[in-house]
């Protein structure tokens, strides 16, 4: 009995066929525009809608840290999460390291390397530099006899830095860590006699008594590609979102939120 | 009005046109310079948001880090530990070799200074820790001239938005005379027109509503100075000739009203219209209780003449016979051709003895008058008058009894006057 019931079904719907080819033609044309106004709709409300994937460092005090309650602090952290809160973006933090975080936003699995990156041609071809946020310095840590350039020392540096870059241009032996805040490790167990670091995290470390103890002598390094403008990378598949990163920072710049920000993590303007 | 005299003849609509133009020129770019003043505050103000602002900031900035320069150094020299004081030469130095600083002249040199200061204090203290203490009074010195280059910073940043604005009130000020000079254009323009108008439309306008309202065939056509404008002149040129036209159709209903009301043969009044005329004369006379007498009168023999001589001699004689008439009787007599050879009078302040005499002159001097006929030949004729009261009667009444009159001096033998009263006088006899 159900074989020809279902049989009869068939036919009907064979026999419908003009029309509801017609409604299917209408229901494309509808779902067409539909499209074209979800696509318009999604051009205003992206910046709500879809979420910025940001990256951040955990050990690179006082710029980028964990809390002693374990949360994301420090002064790249403040200054892209008010970013984001002045282009009223829904981003989304992760934890990078700096050797990965250039490849990874590279790659598109990240939008924004909130990290202070100073230009280099490698970096260039791989992301779009945002608007300077602040202005570092590179300073050589060691013994006061020890010279930058001098023979038979290694140097410790952050892998993947700007640091690193100019050690090995210059042919110097260098010691790599992962993070800035493991740079004093090195030179406590004595594989490095020196270290170049950038003046952020120097200014940690020179708050920590087991540091102060290498009674270590930091000279200013004037070389310019260890020093100057710092900023953050975007995906360059984002390009609208370098345009809205730059005109958050002139606003946060502009309102006071950004100095107070730079009052919070360091001693002085670093901007 | 003369020193428009060369725009004479030209069309008002172009000079108004012209003048238009002139002004929608003068006050676009009147207008156009406003805008560019108004764009260049615009421009300031977005200058002023964009990098002045900023670089306010920046001054602020790096006043607040020289600031910080000098409380580094205080803490050089009131630090407790080698490791405090050590923290706080590391600050100096980044301080003093930081880029925001560096970029500032004065600022790095005595950003400087200080840090070379700090550095030989520090290692001179190595060996003697009272270098401190001798150095303290120098630091002061050096603290104090920090603390002055703080409010150097700070005043050049503000000056900076002191020039922005500066440029800023310059271009309002100037915008402002600009439009004071645009609505001044607009009213030296509004004035011309006014002038204009005046002078060469509402002036003349008036001109010719006077001349229409006055126009009359009674009066002179009216003289127009010349207009300076052609449209103007055109109208007044139609008002001359409407004037011309209204003369020429009074002289046509003139025409047409003595043809109407003259006899065709001997110009005298014709019937309808003496009725009419002396109808009018005896009201009048009624109303002033003045005397006055109508008449009748026929030419004897009439149809004995025109049997004769024909009908062309009859109306010669007829001609002959009016121009008479109207000779012989007073200005204001009425004189009318009743019918044929009948005539019928009116005698206007005249009773019913001086109508006597005037009709009697009148036949007396018919009865000796030749007419030449046509043909050379010279016929006298004689008329019967019959004339009656009028001042106390109806036209038709008063008439009839002139007829009956007359009627009675054809029956007494004719050539004679015979009056109404006497004829009464005559029957009552």
């Amino acid at each position: 009995m159900r074989a020809p019931a279902a049989f009869r079904v068939a036919i009907l719907r064979s026999l419908k066929l003009p029309s509801e080819a017609v409604i299917l033609l209408r229901s494309k044309f509808a779902a067409l525009l539909l499209c074209m106004l979800a696509g318009s709709a999604a051009w205003y409300v992206r910046a709500d809608e879809k979420p910025v994937r940001v990256a951040v460092l955990e050990n690179s005090p006082p710029m980028s840290y964990r809390a002693a309650n374990g949360e994301l602090t420090g002064f790249s952290v403040a200054i892209i999460r008010a970013l984001c809160e002045e282009m009223k973006a829904n981003c989304q933090y992760s934890v990078s390291t700096l050797d990965r975080v250039v490849d990874e936003v590279a790659a598109g699995d990240i939008d924004i390397a909130a990290v202070s990156l100073l230009d280099t041609p490698e970096r260039r071809a791989k992301v779009l530099f945002a608007k300077p946020y602040f202005r570092s310095i590179s300073l050589w840590f060691a013994k006061p006899d020890i010279k930058p350039g001098q023979p038979g020392i290694r140097v410790a540096v952050v892998h993947s830095s700007a640091q690193e870059r100019f050690a090995r241009a210059k042919g110097w032996e260098t010691v790599t860590v992962r993070t800035n805040g493991e740079l004093a490790e090195p030179l406590s167990a004595g594989i490095a006699q020196a270290a170049i670091i950038p003046m952020s995290t120097g200014l940690g470390l020179m708050k920590r008594p087991e540091f102060q103890r290498l009674e270590l002598v930091s000279t200013v390094m004037n070389e310019p590609e260890l020093g100057g403008d710092a900023s953050f990378g975007i995906s360059k598949r984002r390009p609208d979102l370098k345009e809205q990163l730059d005109a958050a920072l002139d606003r946060i710049k502009r309102n006071g939120v950004y100095d107070r920000i730079n009052s919070q993590f360091l001693p002085f303007r670093i901007n | 009005m003369n020193a428009f005299g060369h725009l004479r003849g030209l069309r008002a609509g172009r000079i108004f046109l012209w003048l238009a133009v002139v002004f929608v020129l003068c006050f676009g770019l009147m207008v156009a310079l406003v805008v560019i003043d108004q764009q260049r505050v615009v421009e300031a103000s977005s200058r002023l948001q964009d990098q002045t602002v900023p670089e306010i900031i920046r001054y602020q900035r790096l006043a607040r880090n020289l600031e910080q320069l000098r409380q580094e150094g205080e803490r050089v020299f009131a630090a407790s530990t080698p490791q405090a004081r050590q923290q706080a030469m590391f600050v100096v130095t980044l301080v003093a070799s930081h880029p925001s600083v560096l970029e500032h002249r004065e600022a790095a040199e005595a950003a400087r200074q200080t840090e070379r200061f700090l550095a030989d204090v520090i290692r001179r203290s190595l060996n003697d820790e009272r270098v401190f203490v001798a150095s303290f009074e120098e630091w002061q010195r050096l603290s104090a001239r920090l603390g002055i280059l703080v409010d150097d910073v700070s005043i050049q940043g503000i000056n900076l938005a002191s020039k922005d604005l500066g440029d800023v009130s310059a271009t309002m000020k100037l915008a402002r005379i600009k439009l004071i000079a645009a609505l001044f254009v607009v009213g030296v323009f509004l004035i011309i027109f006014m002038v204009l108008l005046r002078a060469h439309l509402i002036h003349p306008l008036q001109r010719i509503d006077r001349a229409l309202s006055g126009l009359s065939v009674e009066q002179p056509p009216p003289a127009f100075e010349p207009s300076s404008m052609v449209e103007i002149q055109a109208v007044e040129e139609a008002i001359g000739e409407l004037h011309a036209s209204l003369v020429q159709n009074e002289e046509a209903r003139l025409a047409l009203e003595s043809l109407a009301n003259k006899d065709g043969l001997t110009g005298l009044m014709n019937r309808r219209h003496f009725m009419l005329t002396a109808d009018a004369e005896l009201q009048r006379a009624q109303r002033y209780r003045r005397p006055v007498t109508v008449g009748m009168a026929d030419l004897d023999h009439f149809k004995n003449l025109n049997d004769t001589y024909g009908h062309a001699a009859g109306d010669t004689v007829l001609r002959a016979f009016a121009a008479l008439m109207q000779e012989t009787m007073r200005q204001s007599d009425l004189v009318c051709r009743y019918g044929g050879e009948e005539f019928a009078f009116v005698f206007p302040e005249s009773g019913l003895e001086e109508a006597t005499r005037l009709a009697e002159r009148f036949r007396a001097t018919c009865a000796d008058h030749d007419i030449r006929l046509p043909d050379g030949r010279m016929v006298r004729v004689t008329l019967s008058i019959g004339l009656a009261d009028a001042s106390a009667c109806a036209l038709e009444v008063a008439l009839k009894h002139a007829d009956e009159a007359l009627y009675d001096a054809k029956r007494q033998g004719r050539n004679r006057v015979v009056t109404a009263g006497e004829l009464r006088a005559e029957t009552g006899r």
